[in-house]
């Protein structure tokens, strides 16, 4: 074994499973985000002392 | 415990370990042993980094910080999403193309070889600290549990983790990490649907929800912007991101996870996966912290919740007003929970104000027993910063919960943290044998020779993590501990991989003297000011960036100068 793996490989960049494009997955997931946010600042206001 | 508690726990670990032990067959060569030969699934992926991720500790310590002081710890975990996004689009695809086994490997063919020794000992250095505060969290809970000694305890889970990790490598380590997840999420739910049953009659989900809320129990989300404050939605938005982006995207204890992956895709899914999973696995553990919270509202806590050292203050001359005085507020504060719920379900807003208001006061008299009776345990056992915050949701397993549940609840936590130490203990050997072993010390060997080293290394790994946790114990809320340790760190490990990524003309010195400038700065940051450790990152990123494109165009002016002269 030498120092180094063999030589860098031209990994394909396969799309994702669903919406199409990568670029799609991370809008998605970055909405989820807001919401998920939304709903907790929902859920301390309703519920502070 | 009893014999049904210990056939659920011996049973659920032997078949989680027998059952990864089994699916690692075939790891005979180092790119199979470290990197599963790239072979791994993207729910395999997105399971073990969760699992490595969430500790012992996340278990014991994350349900106690929300009796304490309340969901808003879950704001830590707000920028995990925003850096799994750009950690996808950005480093995944970098590492998997450069076909490297750490990511430390990338720095060297990107700058030079000091800079790759320099971040490689800064994450041995860091993730050396942090295992051991891994390993410390199970042996406390042996140690309420069965009354073993805390180092014994250490020892025997540190010996069970050090064995499959040796003997089945990663591949051993992720179809642990599924199972173990799975065990989790089971217990999780378990022992949130028994804190809630276990409510006395008459008290419905709703009233306790409503009671979580008027303690403050359920502040996740705070909008005022304070450096200080260590949880609002901004430090851990912007913290946050920066920690999880150093975290996933230069520690080797997880970057060798999405490395095993089949392909950038499937590394991709097993990230993504995690980023909308973990803020509502987060929220599930603090809130069953808070129905424990709830549920020692009608039942009286204990003074102090780790009982071996309460025992060591009982005889002193103030212990029993100390014990009277948290009685009679435990009391006090009943009583007002009582009538806030009546208020709340006649919908009598005047009286749910006023019971509201009685609770608080009582809640401050509660606090201020507590706080009389940690200065006796203080005194008594002649240390100071007394803390059992890690001991609240043990105490509610192990007394409350029925037969079972008690030995599945022990279950996950045993199981999270081996899935956790096995992680960082063959990342901890990854870096030794590929970025110091073989590129400092014996350059050219057999595959065989490195895989013998690999197992070496993991086994040595094992035994530091065995000897540094015993002095972890003693760290307070552990949680806590391990974040703080890796935001020392981990703002100068990001501002490289920035650099590498996004300044292409910056060069290796120049990015060599940036990481320490960029060190230099957190640490002063820490010992020299009242700034939030989640800001730690942010700022080492930010200065190693600056001092490293300064330096790098200076360097370059200084080159083109003496070109020019000769």
């Amino acid at each position: 074994m030498t120092e180094s793996r063999p030589p860098a490989s031209e990994a394909p960049d396969d799309p994702p499973p669903f919406l199409g494009s990568w670029r799609r997955v991370y809008t998605a997931v970055f909405f989820y985000l807001v919401a998920v946010i939304a709903a907790l600042y929902v859920f301390t206001r309703a519920l502070r002392p | 415990m009893t014999p049904l508690d210990w056939i659920v726990l011996f049973g659920t670990l032997a078949a989680i370990v027998s059952y990864g032990l089994y699916r690692s067959r075939g790891s005979n060569t180092v790119d199979r042993y470290l990197l599963a030969g790239k072979t791994m699934p993207w729910y395999a992926m997105a399971l073990s980094i969760m699992a490595t991720q969430a500790s012992a500790i996340t278990f014991i310590s994350t349900t106690g910080q929300a009796y304490v002081d309340g969901m808003r710890f879950v704001q830590f975990y707000f920028g995990l999403p925003l850096a799994m996004i750009i950690i996808s689009a950005t480093a995944v695809p970098i590492f998997h193309r450069a076909n490297v086994y750490t990511a430390y490997e990338y720095l060297e063919k990107r700058f030079d070889s000091k800079t790759r020794a320099l971040v490689s000992a800064i994450f041995l250095i860091q993730r050396g600290l942090s295992v051991g505060v891994a390993l410390a969290a199970p042996a406390i809970v042996m140690s309420v549990i069965l009354g073993w000694p805390a180092r014994l305890t250490t020892i025997v889970v540190g010996c069970v983790v050090v064995t499959y990790t040796v003997l089945g490598g990663i591949k051993a380590i992720t179809w642990t990490d599924v199972q173990q997840m799975g065990i989790v999420f089971l217990g999780l739910l378990a022992a949130l649907v028994t804190a809630v049953w276990l409510l006395p009659r008459g008290v419905s989900f709703f009233d306790a929800v409503s009671l979580a809320g008027v303690a403050g129990r359920l502040n996740a989300v705070d909008l005022h912007f304070d450096l200080k404050n260590r949880y609002n939605i901004w430090s851990g938005l912007i913290g946050g991101t920066f920690l999880f982006l150093s975290y996933f995207g230069t520690d080797q204890s997880q970057v060798q996870r999405y490395l095993t992956g089949k392909s950038i895709a499937q590394s991709r899914l097993g990230l993504l996966f995690n980023a909308v999973a973990k803020v509502p696995m987060q929220c599930l553990i603090l809130f069953t912290g808070a129905m424990v919270f709830v549920f020692f509202i009608y039942e009286r806590p204990p003074l102090v919740f780790q009982q071996i050292e309460l025992q060591k203050a009982r005889s002193d001359a103030g212990y029993p007003q100390v014990e009277s005085h948290f009685q009679s507020a435990f009391e006090h504060r009943r009583e007002a929970a009582t009538r806030f719920s009546e208020a709340r379900r006649a919908g009598d807003s005047a009286l749910r104000a006023q019971s509201a208001a009685e609770y608080h006061a009582a809640q401050k008299e509660l606090d201020a027993a507590r706080t009389d009776a940690a200065r006796l345990v203080e005194k008594a056992s002649g240390t100071s910063g007394f803390n059992d915050t890690n001991y609240i949701f043990l105490t509610f397993v192990t007394r409350y919960l029925p037969a079972g549940i008690v030995g599945l609840v022990i279950a996950v936590i045993l199981s999270a943290a081996m899935s956790s130490i096995s992680g960082e203990v063959n990342s901890l050997a990854t870096v030794s044998v590929i970025d110091v072993y073989r590129r400092h010390v014996r350059r050219q060997a057999t595959d065989r020779h490195y895989l013998w080293a690999s197992r070496v290394a993991t086994a040595f790994w094992g035994c530091y993590a065995v000897v540094f946790a015993d002095y972890a114990r003693n760290l307070g809320s552990l949680i806590e501990a391990v974040n703080i340790v890796g935001s020392l760190f981990y703002g100068g490990m990001l501002g490289v991989f920035v650099l590498a990524f996004l300044f292409p003309r910056v060069r290796g010195t120049a990015a060599f003297w940036g990481v320490l400038a960029g060190e230099a700065s957190i640490f002063y940051a820490h010992f020299r000011t009242d700034i939030s450790f989640l800001w730690y990152n942010v700022v080492g990123c930010v200065v190693v960036v600056i001092v490293g494109w300064l330096l790098s165009a200076a360097i370059r002016t200084r080159a083109q100068g003496l070109a020019a002269e000769s």
